[in-house]
């Protein structure tokens, strides 16, 4: 089986103008967690994340220490939010080197890196390398495990 | 002295400390081509030869270091310094200048046992996240850390890498840098306080915008592991301990620290590999390669014309001429890293010794000079390099300029107590 059996064809993405109070406000709507960010022929460029997104809010002390068990209150920083000037910045500042794959590409290969970069969802290309779809960890998970459910039978 | 080894020798030990001083390349790695290149012309126009090399390390320094890192890298994993940072946040109720003055002092008392790196890298982290939780800005916290930490690690022997290169170069004992340093360190250490505070009026006079969550930390909870904590405290006491009476018993710092070390390792038994992994062997492969490096300058004669040199200067009064060291070396450790100029000064000062001058005074003025000028740069320390590296991280970064608003001054007025005071006591030294 390959990922083409199992992505979604209508992908949302974004032009890398975009401003990340914009993806904020598609993020919001559309309730996803990975936008592509493709150039004018629908290459995709970079992925911006929900992770990424909230960086801006994450206080600074959570990258810096190994463990925040110990903090039960966040106090101050719980109603920190990002400044507007960082809000109007591109989120071509933002985003990631996108990880995508072919439309003919095993399902347990797509799995593997989505485990190896540490990601939830994987933006799928055509032959000419234009954004055609996106797959999940759930969608791959379960193409993997109703293999499982066939195979009992 | 012919002259060709002495030019070679000079262009590869000043070549390497401007590459320092650029940071276009690891300092470890400069120190580590340098040494080797000097080693290779050295055999090649027979001025230095490898055993020289070796003989030209001092293992009592490396030992020392590498004893206490080992230290340290046991107590950092059981949250120790967590806990003593959540207690002085505590004990401030979130009150800005309260919680700048306890800080200030825990990050002294530390430096004075532990490497000032150490120090700051381990107290930054949890600076930033009580500032964080209070609501007001850390840069000012992490700015006096460095500075307090650069002069109260000038209090002891194992305080900073200078002191422990000059003690075990001079044979100072631990209880010397207690007599002679100590006083005078303590004196610079309150004026830093003060003119921080005085610097960062404005930024410690805002009100704390949620103490509810400060008081919500509970120490104990910081602790992972209280009884691993507890042994190494107390290897760590039972070594400073014994550091009060080495010299009387005849034994060198670094058999203390390592003894403490293979104490602690036998005591607790911790997963060797993540002891090791943080350890710093970038800075002990750092001092050995600098170490062969100067020795390549010795062995060429390159020492013995600057001390001919000062010979000739040696109607200048003593006193002038240990003051004159301090600023000179201080000015030095603001541009370059301090522990290249210690480990080449160290031979000067030895030569000038041999010659009939008494030298004593000069180890203390070039310790106060090397430790108060790394104060006065952002790259005048590792540990100013550590907390403006971790503030780039934050939304409010260290800059340069703000560094010679905050750290050139402290700079200047520790070197003038020093000055002062070092006056004041030249009789006794």
């Amino acid at each position: 089986m390959t990922v083409s059996s199992c992505m979604k064809r209508n992908v949302i993405s974004v032009h890398p103008k975009t401003t990340i109070r914009e993806a904020a406000s598609i993020f919001v709507k559309k309730h996803i967690g990975l936008l592509p960010v493709v150039d004018d022929d629908d290459k995709p460029i970079g992925v911006i994340g929900m992770r990424d997104m909230l960086t801006l809010e994450l206080p600074d002390f959570v990258s810096f220490l190994t463990d925040v068990d110990f903090v039960h209150d966040f106090g101050a920083v719980e109603d920190v939010h990002p400044s507007a000037k960082s809000l109007n910045k591109t989120v071509q500042t933002l985003m990631k080197p996108a990880v995508t794959v072919d439309e003919d590409c095993g399902l347990l290969r797509a799995y593997s890196l989505l485990v190896q970069h540490n990601q939830h969802d994987l933006p799928v290309v055509s032959k000419e390398g234009k954004l055609v779809g996106i797959t999940s960890r759930v969608d791959i998970g379960t193409a993997i495990l109703s293999t499982w459910l066939k195979a009992d039978k | 002295m012919t002259i060709i080894p002495a030019v070679i020798s000079t262009v590869i030990f000043f070549g390497s400390l401007i590459l320092i001083f650029s940071e276009k390349i690891h300092r470890t790695i400069t120190a580590i081509a340098g040494a080797a290149l000097m080693v290779v012309l050295g055999r090649i126009l027979g001025f230095y030869s490898e055993e020289a090399a070796l003989e030209a390390i001092d293992f009592n320094t490396l030992g020392l270091l590498l004893g206490m890192m080992i230290l340290v890298a046991m107590l950092e994993p059981t949250g120790f310094f967590q806990y003593l940072a959540v207690l002085a946040a505590r004990s401030s109720k979130g009150n800005p200048k309260r919680l700048f003055i306890l800080l200030g002092i825990i990050t002294t008392i530390l430096s004075m046992f532990l490497d000032n790196v150490t120090t700051v890298v381990l107290i930054a982290p949890v600076t930033i996240l009580i500032c964080e939780i209070v609501g007001i800005s850390a840069l000012p916290f992490l700015v006096s850390e460095a500075l307090l930490s650069n002069t109260g690690g000038v209090a002891t022997l194992v305080g900073d890498p200078p002191n422990v290169l000059i003690g075990s170069a001079a044979g100072f004992s631990f209880n010397d840098f207690l007599i002679y340093s100590m006083p005078i360190v303590l004196v610079a250490w309150a004026g830093a306080l003060l003119l921080l505070q005085y610097l960062f009026r404005k930024e410690l006079s805002k009100q704390p915008r949620s103490v509810k969550a400060i008081m919500s930390l509970n120490p104990a909870e910081t602790l992972n592991e209280p009884l691993i904590a507890r042994r190494i405290l107390i290897v760590l006491g039972g070594a400073i301990l014994f550091f009060f009476i080495h010299h009387a018993l005849h034994i060198s710092p670094s058999l203390v620290a390592l003894s403490a070390a293979a104490i602690a390792l036998v005591w607790v038994q911790p997963d060797l590999q993540e002891v090791l992994k943080r350890i710093e062997w970038g800075v002990l492969i750092f001092f050995g390669a600098l170490f062969v490096m100067v020795g390549g300058l010795e062995h060429a004669g390159v020492m013995n014309s600057i001390i001919k040199l000062l010979e000739q200067a040696s109607d200048v009064p003593p006193i002038l001429f240990g003051v004159g060291v301090i600023w000179i070396v201080a000015v030095l450790s603001a541009v370059v890293d301090n522990v290249p100029i210690t480990i080449a000064l160290i031979p000067v000062i030895k030569g000038l010794g041999e010659s009939g001058m008494d030298i004593t005074p000069l180890w203390w003025a070039l310790a106060f000079g090397a430790g108060f000028g790394g104060s006065g740069t952002m790259i005048g320390s590792t540990a100013n390099i550590i907390v403006t590296t971790l503030s780039e991280k934050t939304r409010t970064p260290i800059t340069a300029k703000l560094w010679n608003k905050r750290g050139l001054p402290v700079m200047l007025l520790t070197c003038a107590i020093a000055s002062v005071l070092y006056v004041v006591m030249f009789q006794w030294m």
